[in-house]
């Protein structure tokens, strides 16, 4: 394998690790699969040409400096899923795993229908650092500088979430919801704050997916992120539903697997490259029913 | 004097009845309102209900949520054009047909039975491997199936013309022909869910491990009910390209999945009710909001809603269900005439 | 979104008045809500102009056009009910959404009523006699014609001898465009096609095609980039950034300047068009067009998508002047036997095989520095055949 394919695979993998992270954060402590994932990745992105909506995007809050306006995108990730939270899901506690589900992908739809009303359905040019494009030679890999951040900053939050659940409280609460919610709640874990606080970090991660994807393509559209919270979403319970570092590494296996198909199989059979992922993903859950970093607590009781 | 328990057996048997008799009342309102555009909008809410009575079958009784049930609706859609297509037409749309289905050109109730047992068969062979896993586990397979039958569909261009739509199907969906499908899928899904098998399943969705204690094999009534919920999601699939007259994989993708769900959860997924007042409901709801957006006149003042607004109020409204009723418009409750009614003619109804 | 809504409320308030007993009707049943909508609106507002203006001068038959639409709401099934509401509201030729998928639902509803139908801009062969029916038809170019286009204009003006061939496999006019690129290039004296691969739209990252196409021992002269947006825009900044400077070659589909952001100073890259939105092009009449869009809406066309809508009236009024009749039979008589009838925007063909062009005269639009500007025009020296258009 050559290192160029080695770094193809880790930019998109490092994107659906970080997506899968998103999803799999809030599956942990409220056994929802937020389908409204992709949604926040697109209001993120949107966020950029705030408060723009001419048919040529002008940079809104885009245009400010990055230290500026990293935390900003990032904040605005953060309390829109904290705001959902707080409007559609604590209401629907109570509510079945499905209805549950049902109702994120409510949510989603209006999100998307909101931004297609203001928007428009026609595409809009973003044209977000586009120095970070540069080609930068390694060794025998000529890798654009924007794939080796995003590889960087995929490690760096890797690291420091992890540093976070292993450190704070907030983190260790969350891990305990996440092994046993009922139990940690008779423990004495918040669960609002638990639960907001996995949205509010929920939320961010989908703004650093569209910070990465308006930075690698240069577009804004309001379809953005559905396909990335898909394979997010597989991600998750091919890692092991529950399991964090089960879901990054999922989303990185699915992201690099993705990319080696491409490199590997023949031009005639390259159309069906998701047929033999998906296909892959089969195979893998009947191999590995419980995913392939089941944590202790998800073993059925027969 | 008849038993408390033969009572409730005959109340039961009447809630196929009274759901076909709901869906002929809103046939016939549909109609008597006299515009084409109603009547093709009955005509699809019926389709609908095929559809979702038949995903149904397999996700009430189970407890396991399904995505992959669109896609069975496609394999049914296709099957159903390869048979009926003229074959000149195929020799110029789709020239990579085997010899067999690219002389074809049957009648149009066996093509969407074929189309309805392919997916079945499809069912079977998928499901026998997918219905191993448990929970979500299974329902990312499923995901996963759709996702490849998609992919294969959208690129085996010479077979099923790729993304480019196929066009031409025979467009006989009427109401009637709706309303037929709808009502047979019912009262399989009626005797299915009264039958042993699906008794067991529903044991086994309620308490797995009592249920396998009981000597309940989990996964053969599973694949059942999957079969033949695959068969009225194929036959739904047929329905929906001959109502369209044009067919798309695009058009059993995640949209189709994510509404057959709604509608479903909606309705309340604890009954066969829920299903079938789920389709109504929602059907009903985008109807009034379309027309809402196109302009309602009172007086010299006409009040529209802005456009695109409809998928906004609607998922908002759904969200609110979601929260005020948790299991859906039914929670759980069929729909059945009231036991003084069946007790009274017990000898003629049984 | 401004410059978006203006042409609906236009729309809305032409067909509001009240209308005597023996006007025209055509029926519009395109997306006025939905993605599709960004697409139909303008080229539905080019129609308008040229209704207004066929208004203007008496009518048509002697009787003045009153326009109804129906909403779409870009869904197959929505569409043949709009199509059924257009009818009902007396329509007696249909204009239907400018996709083949979104449209042909309506346009099927047209031609069981024996009605004349036109796509607003669909560019396959399908959305006219080969798919929905004798009476569809479709003022656009083919696909299979723009990618053929690129083919002949780059090898005999730019020396393109070496293409590489990269498909996204998201929709059908992607492939169309490919199918009349791949047709006509290796035909041509000396060019080779020395690789070709597939991307979807929607993917985050298009790595490892890009790393294919630097693996070549030669970088190509041309890639041929079958897509749209916002897939080719992703697939533009991504191939400039990782250093791959071939000559871009496209589809009428990425015309427009409203995505260029995306790659700053974007060089080297082409798109045939049927006319220039960019105030350069040879004819006068298509500045009077862009002129009178702007006048309408209060902005230019975003893109060349516009003008077809104005072709089809054009076009269809010309063959009910002949026919004197709006009857369906009769109209698609006269239009198919146009051969080479002039419009504002070249000349158009239809005949008995096809509702469609299947050659026209494009203009060539190249974008330099950032800065899209016509550079040429170009005329396919055959037509692309029947049987290439439909993939046989």
């Amino acid at each position: 394998m050559s290192l160029q394919l080695v770094f193809d695979a880790l930019a998109l993998g490092g994107i659906y690790a970080v997506a899968a992270l998103g999803i799999a954060l809030i599956f942990g402590v409220m056994r929802l699969v937020n389908f409204a994932h992709g949604q926040f990745i697109a209001c993120a992105v949107f966020a950029l040409i705030v408060p723009s909506t001419d048919a040529l995007a002008v940079l809104g809050l885009g245009a400010l400096p990055a230290p500026v306006l990293v935390p900003l995108i990032l904040l605005i990730g953060a309390g829109l899923a904290v705001l959902a939270e707080a409007l559609v899901f604590r209401p629907m506690r109570n509510a079945s795993p499905v209805a549950l589900m049902v109702g994120s992908f409510a949510l989603g739809v209006a999100l998307q229908n909101l931004l297609l009303a203001l928007y428009g359905g026609r595409p809009k040019a973003v044209s977000l650092w586009a120095e970070l494009g540069q080609p930068v030679q390694i060794a025998s890999a000529s890798v654009p500088l924007l794939q080796l951040i995003v590889i960087a900053a995929v490690a760096v939050i890797l690291a420091g979430l992890a540093l976070m659940l292993r450190k704070s409280r907030l983190g260790l609460e969350m891990r305990a919801a996440a092994e046993d919610f009922t139990m940690a709640r008779m423990l004495g874990v918040r669960s609002n704050r638990v639960i907001s606080g996995a949205f509010a970090l929920s939320g961010g991660l989908a703004a650093v997916v569209a910070l990465v994807l308006v930075a690698q393509t240069g577009v804004a559209d309001v379809r953005m992120g559905g396909q990335i919270m898909l394979v997010a979403f597989i991600a998750t319970v091919v890692g092991g539903m529950g399991s964090l570092s089960g879901a990054v590494a999922a989303g990185l296996g699915i992201g690099a697997a993705s990319a080696l198909l491409q490199a590997g199989l023949p031009a005639d059979a390259r159309p069906f490259r998701d047929a033999f992922l998906y296909g892959g993903v089969i195979l893998v859950l009947l191999f590995r029913p419980q995913g392939l970093f089941a944590p202790v607590g998800a073993k059925p009781r027969v | 004097m008849t038993s408390q328990h033969r009572i409730r057996r005959r109340m039961t048997a009447t809630t196929p009845v009274v759901l076909s008799l709901l869906l002929l009342l809103f046939v016939l309102a549909a109609l008597s309102l006299g515009d084409r555009a109603m009547a093709r909008m009955a005509a699809e809410t019926l389709i609908r209900v095929t559809f979702v009575v038949g995903f149904w079958v397999f996700v009430g009784n189970s407890g396991v949520v399904s995505f992959g049930h669109a896609a069975f609706g496609c394999i049914g859609a296709y099957v159903s054009a390869w048979l009926t297509l003229r074959p000149e037409m195929k020799a110029t749309l789709l020239p990579g047909l085997p010899e067999v289905i690219a002389a074809a050109d049957w009648h149009v109730l066996p093509a969407a039975v074929a189309g309805g047992g392919v997916a079945a068969l499809v069912a079977l062979l998928t499901g026998a491997a997918i219905l191993r896993l448990s929970g979500i586990a299974a329902s990312i397979a499923t995901f996963a199936f759709l996702a490849m039958v998609n992919t294969i569909w959208a690129n085996w261009t010479s077979v099923t013309g790729g993304t480019s739509s196929v066009v031409g199907l025979e467009r006989y969906v009427t109401p009637w022909v709706a309303l037929g499908w709808a009502v047979a899928a019912i009262l399989v899904a009626a005797l299915h869910a009264a039958s042993a098998s699906g008794l067991a399943l529903r044991a086994a969705r309620e308490d797995e491990v009592a249920a396998a204690a009981s000597g309940i094999d989990r996964y053969r009534h599973r694949l059942l009910a999957y079969t033949l919920s695959a068969f009225f999601c194929g036959s739904g699939g047929a329905l929906m390209g001959h109502f369209i007259g044009v067919i798309n994989p695009d058009g059993f993708y995640l949209g189709l999945t994510f509404l057959m769900l709604a509608m479903v959860v909606i309705g309340g997924v604890g009954s066969l009710s829920g299903a079938v007042v789920g389709v109504l409901a929602l059907s009903i709801a985008v109807e009034g909001l379309v027309r809402l957006e196109k302009g309602i006149s009172v007086g010299a003042v006409t009040f529209a809603l802005p456009p695109g607004s409809q998928e906004i109020i609607l998922a908002v409204a759904m969200i609110l269900i979601l929260i005020f009723r948790p299991a859906g418009l039914m929670a759980g409750r069929e729909v059945m005439l009231p036991a003084r009614w069946v007790a009274g003619r017990a000898s003629r109804e049984t | 979104m401004k410059g978006l809504f203006r042409p609906i409320l236009a729309l809305a308030a032409l067909s509001a008045p009240a209308f005597a007993e023996d006007d025209l009707t055509i029926g519009f049943a395109i997306a006025k809500s939905g993605w599709m909508e960004a697409y139909d609106t303008p080229a539905a507002t080019a129609a308008m102009i040229r209704i207004e203006e066929i208004n203007a001068a008496g009518g048509l038959l002697g009787r003045q056009i009153r326009v109804v639409e129906a909403d779409t709401r870009t869904d197959r099934a929505e569409s043949a009910k709009a199509g059924l509401d257009v009818l009902d509201q007396g329509a007696e030729m249909m204009v239907v959404s400018c996709d083949y998928d979104f449209g042909a639902p309506a346009a099927l509803v047209a031609e069981g009523e024996g009605m004349n139908s036109f796509f607003l801009c669909a560019e396959d062969a399908k959305a006219g006699i080969q798919g929905v029916g004798p009476n569809s038809f479709s003022s656009s170019v083919l696909a299979p014609v723009q990618g053929a286009t690129m083919a002949e204009w780059a090898h005999a003006r730019r020396e393109a001898r070496t293409a590489y061939v990269l498909e996204d496999t998201f929709i059908e006019y992607n492939k169309g465009i490919c199918t009349g690129f791949n047709w006509m290039f290796p035909q041509l004296e000396g060019a080779q096609i020395v690789g070709s691969d597939t991307f979807k739209n929607d993917d985050a990252s298009i790595a490892s095609q890009i790393t294919r196409i630097k693996e070549l021992p030669d970088q190509p002269d041309v890639i041929m980039l079958c897509s749209v947006m916002p897939g080719a825009a992703a697939a533009v900044r991504q191939l400039r950034a990782a250093g791959i400077n071939s000559l871009i070659l496209n589809g009428s589909a990425v015309d427009g300047s409203y995505w260029l952001e995306a790659t700053p100073d974007l060089s080297g890259f082409v798109v045939p068009v049927q006319g220039s939105i960019y105030g350069d092009d040879p004819r006068p009449e298509v500045e009077a067009f862009n002129k009178a869009y702007e006048a309408k809406t209060g902005s230019r066309p975003a893109s060349q998508y516009a003008y077809p809508g104005y072709v089809l009236i054009d076009l269809w009024a010309k063959a009910v002047e002949r026919a004197g009749t709006v009857d369906g039979a009769a109209v698609t008589a006269e239009l198919e036997k146009m051969r080479d009838e002039p419009t504002a925007f070249g000349p158009r063909s239809f005949t008995a095989d096809l509702h469609h062009q299947n050659t026209a005269l494009m203009q060539i639009i190249e974008i330099t520095g950032g800065k899209p500007a016509r550079a040429d025009e170009w005329r396919v020296s055959q037509p692309v055949p029947l049987d290439v258009l439909m993939k046989k």
